[in-house]
């Protein structure tokens, strides 16, 4: 019961942050999203110390364990675009999986190979 | 009075849906198993069968997808606890998102373009490597069409996870460093998701290519356009 208790109150704290994400990008007028903004500041408090880890710490395991759950009723909404991709619009899901799997590649290739420079002696 | 009973039984339903897949996949553990894509199946087909609109399963989705807000701040706590680790993988991090960043706005261009379809398809196509909220202001901002951009960026997520070990294997990425940014990258929050399956580390990898390509995409959009259009 307890338990339940702090995993709410950590869960307050996190929307809290979000609110406070989305209000900074209104009042600056930023493209990056409210809970992107949330996230950096939240790293930023907790780096400095602002707020102890532990008072968001058993909340935020909890929302990354089940963190597919909240896209499942977005991810839904493609019902409403069936129509869209019937035809020649099947074309666009190949192209969009064809230059998703081409970031894919390409970013992760360039970033090992950066890594692995890094991580040998540079004498080979 | 019946909006919260439909509230209920959506909210209910998905958790019930979500619960029986997450242990589908824990015995299962392929990657098509995975829980968003199991629940989703399950759940169109439902909606489908019963003749039940969109809007009217959102009454109750809306409040789960409400909490997709502060589930984006908790990514904070893994970045936070892998600290140490990230001040030292900073640059490659930061080279491997920007080239992803190019790599998939371009693609989506010259491609779209090549298939012939108009500009407010591919402006509603470009931002789809990055997390639903800011491809829909990318595309906004564009003069786009919004909810496809929102469609699109699905397809970028559970195709870029359903793909991802396909793809390890023939370019040989090997590296937790790699496939984080590479899953980040290119599938945002999914990726991340599917990231953190495999580590704390490689998950915590994914968050920051994921807002790298964020700001780098929201940035170099309107340019790219105009060069590749």
């Amino acid at each position: 019961m307890l338990k339940l208790i702090k995993i709410i109150m950590h869960i307050i704290i996190l929307y809290g942050i979000y609110l406070i994400g989305n209000w900074i990008q209104v009042a600056l007028n930023l493209f990056i999203p409210g809970s992107v903004i949330g996230m950096v500041l939240l790293f930023i408090v907790l780096m400095t110390n602002i707020i102890k880890v532990t008072w968001i710490e058993e909340g935020s395991k909890l929302i990354i364990n089940h963190l597919t759950l909240f896209f499942i009723p977005a991810t839904v909404g493609v019902m409403n675009y069936f129509e869209l991709f019937k035809g020649n619009g099947f074309l666009l899901v190949l192209i969009a999986l064809l230059s998703t799997a081409l970031v894919m590649a390409l970013s992760g290739v360039i970033s090992q190979w950066l890594m692995r420079r890094k991580e040998v002696p540079h004498d080979e | 009075m019946m909006n919260s009973l439909i509230a209920l039984l959506s909210i209910g339903g998905t958790l019930v849906i979500y619960t029986f897949a997450r242990q589908l996949h824990i015995r299962a553990a392929r990657t098509f198993t995975l829980p968003v894509i199991t629940s989703t199946f399950i759940i169109l087909v439902i909606l489908l069968t019963f003749h039940i609109p969109y809007e009217t399963y959102m009454i109750g989705g809306d409040w789960i997808n409400e909490l997709l807000g502060p589930a984006v701040v908790a990514l904070a706590y893994p970045l936070y606890q892998q600290r140490d680790i990230l001040k030292q993988v900073m640059v490659p991090i930061l080279c491997g998102a920007l080239i992803g960043a190019i790599v998939g706005i371009s693609t989506g261009i010259l491609l779209a373009r090549w298939a012939g379809f108009d500009e407010l398809i591919i402006y509603s196509l470009t931002p789809k490597s990055v997390t639903t909220p800011v491809a829909m202001a990318v595309t906004e901002s564009l003069g786009g069409i919004t909810p496809l951009a929102a469609v699109f960026v699905m397809i970028a997520g559970i195709g870029g996870v359903l793909m991802s070990a396909g793809i390890f294997k023939l370019f040989r990425i090997d590296h937790y460093l790699g496939r984080g940014v590479g899953l980040g990258s290119a599938s945002h929050a999914m990726g991340t998701a599917k990231a953190l399956e495999s580590s704390l580390v490689e998950g915590s990898i994914s968050t920051i290519a994921m807002v790298f390509s964020a700001i780098l995409v929201s940035i170099l959009t309107p340019g790219m356009i105009l060069l590749l259009m």
